[in-house]
């Protein structure tokens, strides 16, 4: 169920790369509110702003102007930072992105439970809870295995394990099933709203995957870098109905 | 050629019989080559790492001395050192001139740039989407160190590695602080410079075939540290 209050609110976000003869606008007066729980879809040709909405979202580039405000608290106004952003990023936001960027290195369960050591969660405690996690997302038979040793799917599913592992209350998706066929695809997409559901996050997922739709509950539309419509996904369909 | 036949076999003999002054000698270079390549390690990878991760104003300035210094010649760095350390230079009152100390010391200062210059290079060429995942994970600086110099370790060895032949190897800066005294600075490469200056070959041949096997020494640990990474 989707809640009223806002998780995350931008107001006029404009976003400008470069200056003088160089300069791009890569968004444009971007204004939104996701409420609890929410499941939305982003929809848009490539570069249209996607990515740059995201990103700012997960606080990784900070807008030129407009606020966002996560929960009740200012985040960014403009391109002054008014929290500590990596703190916010740590214990706030989960990040999906297209290719699964798992640390190559580390077996997937020492992916997830990297994220939760680094929010200070000691060791064997972590190691638990990504193993919950891995297995709450089907996915625990291979936690012993390294990212290249797993499917295009199952990288997803530690991936999102890893967004989810210090229950952000936002979890942001960058065209988390470009590299997957379109069953994998599905099934992906599926568990954002089993996320949302089961752990009370709000989900934003950026796609050029028109399948899936019937998954989300809003979905929002840009072009050219602006924001051009917002509207509610169709609810007939079973899943959608939850 | 009788005679270089003969310094051959001499050399040998040194070596065969473990002779004590041989020994000293190339324990006193192993042993100011390791703290040397210790301290130049720990001061060259954390900067190398931030060279490649931060972006400030003056990185390419650094940049640009650490690959200068990379090029210098050695009798220049010792030089440099010389004046540090002698009696009337700012540190001279460490007393570290003519001592193994002393020739640490500038050996770090040789190696540092080498370590430095090939972390940043090491990881420079790794994926940077670890970097994005350590962003987008909220690590801190101090935890994107650990995670990036893991993910090049082998590179980083590989620095570390070079960093060490070089010092072993050099002559320059051994001799200029250590000043060449027998039983005290004497090391492999300026024992082996004073011995051909007086025509006498044979401990510098005894001392250039451990040379020599330690350099094969350091390219086999290349070639496997190189191997493991492939």
């Amino acid at each position: 169920m989707t809640g009223s209050a806002s998780a995350i609110q931008g107001q006029s976000l404009t976003k400008i790369y470069g200056s003088g003869n160089a300069e791009v606008t890569g968004m444009e007066d971007v204004t939104f509110s996701l409420s609890i729980g929410e499941v939305v879809a982003l929809l848009g040709p490539s570069g249209s702003g996607k990515s740059t909405l995201l990103t700012i979202m997960g606080l990784i580039n900070a807008p030129t102007s407009g606020k966002l405000l996560i929960g009740e608290a200012l985040v960014t106004d403009g391109p002054v930072a008014k929290v500590n952003l990596r703190v916010y990023r740590r214990k706030f936001i989960g990040y999906v992105l297209q290719k699964t960027n798992l640390i190559p290195f580390l077996t997937a369960v020492e992916n997830v439970q990297l994220a939760l050591e680094i929010n200070d969660i000691p060791c064997r405690a972590a190691r638990n809870r990504a193993m919950e996690l891995l297995e709450s997302l089907d996915v625990v038979h291979r936690s012993g295995n390294l990212p290249y040793m797993l499917s295009g799917g199952e990288q997803q599913r530690v991936a999102i394990a890893r967004a989810l592992a210090n229950k952000p209350m936002l979890v942001l998706a960058d065209e988390p099933t470009a590299a997957l066929d379109s069953v994998r695809g599905r099934q992906v997409m599926e568990l954002f709203r089993t996320v949302a559901r089961e752990y009370g996050a709000t989900v934003m997922v950026a796609t050029h995957d028109h399948r899936s739709l019937d998954i989300f509950d809003r979905i929002l539309e840009m072009e050219d870098g602006r924001l051009v419509s917002q509207k509610q996904a169709n609810k007939d369909s079973p899943i959608g109905q939850d | 050629m009788q005679f270089l036949l003969d310094s051959f076999h001499k050399a040998f003999l040194l070596l065969l019989h473990l002779d004590s002054e041989v020994f000293q000698i190339v324990w006193l270079s192993i042993t100011v080559s390791f703290w040397s390549t210790i301290f130049s390690a720990s001061v060259g990878l954390p900067v190398g790492a931030l060279l490649a991760l931060k972006d400030f104003k003056g990185k390419s300035v650094i940049l640009l001395l650490l690959n200068t210094t990379m090029a210098a010649p050695t009798v220049v760095i010792g030089l440099f050192c010389y004046v540090l350390l002698s009696r009337v230079g700012p540190l001279g009152s460490l007393g570290l001139l003519f001592t193994p100390s002393g020739m640490v010391f500038g050996l770090f200062i040789l190696a540092t740039p080498i370590a430095a210059n090939l972390t940043v290079a090491a990881i420079e060429s790794l994926d940077k989407r670890l970097m994005l995942t350590c962003e987008l994970l909220g690590a801190s600086p101090a935890q994107q160190f650990w995670l990036v110099i893991k993910e090049a370790r082998f590179a980083v060895m590989a620095a570390v590695v070079i960093a060490f032949g070089r010092i072993i190897s050099e002559l320059g800066i051994a001799m200029m602080l250590g000043g060449n005294i027998r039983g005290f600075t004497r090391t492999m490469t300026t024992a082996i410079a004073l011995e051909t200056s007086k025509g006498e070959f044979e401990l510098g041949l005894a001392l250039g075939f451990v040379l020599m096997a330690v350099a094969l020494f350091i390219n086999g640990l290349l070639f496997l540290v190189q191997k493991e990474r492939s």
